[in-house]
């Protein structure tokens, strides 16, 4: 396994777990007060859609931004400019999320009057939403500290506090549901985000923590922050308007009645969100790799990602198509007069996840790369433009299946055209990824564990290439080889008994530039002063003196050390 | 790695071709059998390449042949091996010539 693949192995369990937690979170009121209050009460939470897609909207916004632009900038060295975007991402966060709560306040009789539903649904909705307000501002605050726990190497707290936050959430809206109602069931939410919050602070406070604040604001910040995670925040607003569209079709096509069998296909819709897993566990490194301009890795780890998310969405697919009932059982449809379509809904809409996971992936990417504009047209083409054209066509013409069928035919069909777009704009090889053959051939890439057999052949090849094929005269070339060989070797010294996995990256576009990575024990190899513990280490703090272009940085909890020849 | 060994008289002269690593250094190590020379002459004209786990075996090979009062010359040195001993200060420990 190389050294990509094992952090992104170990990202990628943490972060499927808490996207999958945050869908079942997104999920657990419809749950519960389907469960407890009828299939008004499933009404209801359905009808609440939209303002929690406005909440997760504006929480991806800082959430994502802040950690994408905090790791593009870890990659390029300037850890006094990832810490100003760091602390701005605070403000941004609390800013945005009082600005939602006053604007949530202000059109909650306006919207819920707007939806059409009268009686229980229109009273229970109200007052949910009144109750669910402080969400708003908390979700902000959670996806922010859990988006900068992963980029700062925490994959598992983040993942603990989404477990603390379902739990919390489950375990007080139950009993809160039964007695309060709707409030009940709103402050469970909202005691469930506390939690969460309280859970990630815990990362500043342990000693692996290198995240920084520093005094800094800045409004124009803000905005970067925000238009970086447009894309991938805009999946959230584009699904709000989409759902409220959907239930002002179904209630006035199909009637009120069939809004549980809506509810059914909008949970599967969300699965999207427990997608964004194989792209969260990716955004670490591809963001460090992207701001290195190391076009190998980032297809590399891409091409990773892409693999892990097909899986996903075929598992998903095949998941669905034999258990349907996991669906219409999860948000509590009993009727036998709306389970069975259902089910076939959700067999229907359940082949869309494959090119939603695909959708997902490369909308984050596309953020990644700070590519809002590709992210967003991406987004609202999957999300909303083409599903939104065409199942009302689609149910003209066929009824509810034409509509669900429209729903699983959109993310394939806005894959296509992205694709063809780009490929006009960017030519043949150019999308997915809009990476740069010139600058991949211009790289190196070697994935080694550290073992004595290892490190030789690895530093006896670089050395052989440098001066073969590269043209380095022969005292840099040796020069290299050995500082290989000595790093690699001392980075084992510093690790005994553990098994190491590194990876060297050789670029030779402006000089020779060497990128050292490892999973070890964290400490700074191009310090010349550190201790001499052996004559290896004597040598290569030595050596440090000798290459005076050096230079460490401890990013997403791994070692990274660059040298310029 | 390739050891070649010749006596004349009390002097010894080992001959070493290849690159001497973390590797390859054991085997270098059991070729250093100095007997009774008193004057060992190690000659690492076709070495391309030392690393430390070198550096430690011409220190020990070094200080062994002192203790027995005799004498170890390191012969032929290429630049790319003169420049790790100017870097380890070592060229101003080992007998160079």
């Amino acid at each position: 396994m190389t050294f990509a693949a094992s952090k992104f192995a170990r990202f990628l369990p943490s972060a499927t777990f808490a996207m999958a937690a945050e869908y079942l979170m997104g999920l657990s009121d419809s749950v519960i007060c389907g469960q407890i209050l009828g299939e008004e009460g499933l009404s209801v939470i359905n009808l609440m859609q939209p303002v929690f897609n406005a909440v997760s909207f504006v929480a991806l916004l800082v959430g994502t931004g802040t950690s994408v632009l905090y790791a593009t900038e870890m990659g390029r060295f300037d850890r006094r400019r990832a810490s100003e975007l760091l602390t701005q991402g605070l403000w941004t966060a609390l800013l945005l999320g009082l600005g939602l709560v006053a604007t949530l306040a202000c059109v909650r009789h306006g919207a819920t009057a707007a939806f059409g539903v009268t009686g229980g649904v229109l009273d229970g909705a109200r007052t949910y939403w009144a109750w669910f307000l402080p969400c708003a501002l908390l979700e902000s605050l959670a996806f922010y500290l859990s988006s900068l726990c992963y980029a700062d190497g925490d994959g598992r707290l983040s993942a603990f506090a989404y477990g603390a936050q379902l739990v919390g959430n489950c375990a007080l809206s139950v009993p809160l549901t039964m007695k309060f109602g709707y409030a009940g069931c709103a402050v469970g939410t909202t005691i469930g985000h506390i939690a969460a919050v309280a859970v990630l602070l815990l990362h500043l406070r342990r000693a692996e923590n290198s995240l920084a604040f520093v005094r800094h604001f800045s409004l124009a910040d803000s905005g970067r922050i925000c238009v970086c995670a447009l894309g991938d925040a805009s999946i959230r607003l584009c699904q709000a308007v989409l759902t409220l569209l959907l239930n002002l079709y179904v209630i006035a096509r199909f009637g009120e009645g069939r809004l549980p069998v809506l509810a059914a296909v909008l949970a599967v819709l969300g699965l999207s969100e427990a997608f964004d897993g194989v792209a969260t566990a990716a955004q670490p490194l591809a963001s460090v790799y992207i701001g290195e301009s190391n076009d190998r890795l980032t297809r590399r780890i891409m091409r990773l990602a892409a693999r892990v998310a097909t899986a996903e969405g075929i598992a998903l697919t095949l998941l669905l198509a034999v258990w349907p009932g996991l669906v219409t059982g999860l948000v509590g449809l009993s009727d036998p007069v709306l389970v069975g379509p259902a089910q076939q809904a959700v067999r229907l809409v359940a082949l869309g996840l494959v090119g939603t996971a695909f959708v997902m992936l490369l909308n984050s990417y596309y953020t990644f790369r700070v590519r809002e504009g590709l992210a967003v047209g991406l987004t609202a083409l999957a999300t909303l433009i083409l599903p939104a054209a065409l199942f009302p066509a689609a149910g003209h013409l066929f009824g509810e299946t034409g509509v669900w069928a429209a729903l699983a035919a959109s993310p394939y069909a806005a894959l296509a055209l992205v694709a063809a777009y780009v490929t006009a704009k960017g030519g043949r090889g150019a999308f997915p990824l809009l990476l740069d053959r010139a600058r991949e051939r211009a790289s190196r890439v070697y994935d080694l564990v550290l073992e004595p057999a290892d490190v030789c052949r690895v530093s006896a090849a670089l050395g052989k290439f440098l001066a073969v094929r590269r043209g380095l005269d022969e005292r840099k070339a040796g020069l290299t080889s050995l500082l290989i060989e000595e790093a690699l070797m001392l980075i084992r010294e510093r690790n005994a008994g553990r098994r190491i996995h590194a990876e060297l990256t050789v670029t030779w576009k402006e000089g020779v530039t060497i990128v050292v990575r490892d999973d070890g024990r964290l400490f700074d190899l191009t310090d010349a002063d550190t201790a001499v513990s052996s004559l290896r280490a004597y040598l290569v703090s030595n050596l440090m003196v000798a290459i005076p272009a050096r230079r460490n940085m401890t990013t997403t909890g791994f070692n990274r050390n660059v040298f310029k020849i | 790695m390739e050891i070649k060994t010749h006596t004349d008289g009390a002097t010894l002269t080992i001959a070493v071709s290849g690159r001497v690593d973390t590797v390859t250094a054991p085997e270098l190590e059991a070729g250093l059998k100095f007997g009774d020379a008193t004057r060992v002459v190690l000659d690492l004209a076709d070495v391309p390449y030392m690393s430390s786990a070198g550096l430690r075996l011409l220190l020990s090979a070094h200080k062994t042949m002192l203790a027995k009062g005799g004498e170890l010359q390191i012969a032929r040195v290429p630049p790319a091996v003169r420049e790790v001993l100017d870097l380890t200060g070592f060229s101003g420990i080992l007998n160079l010539v």
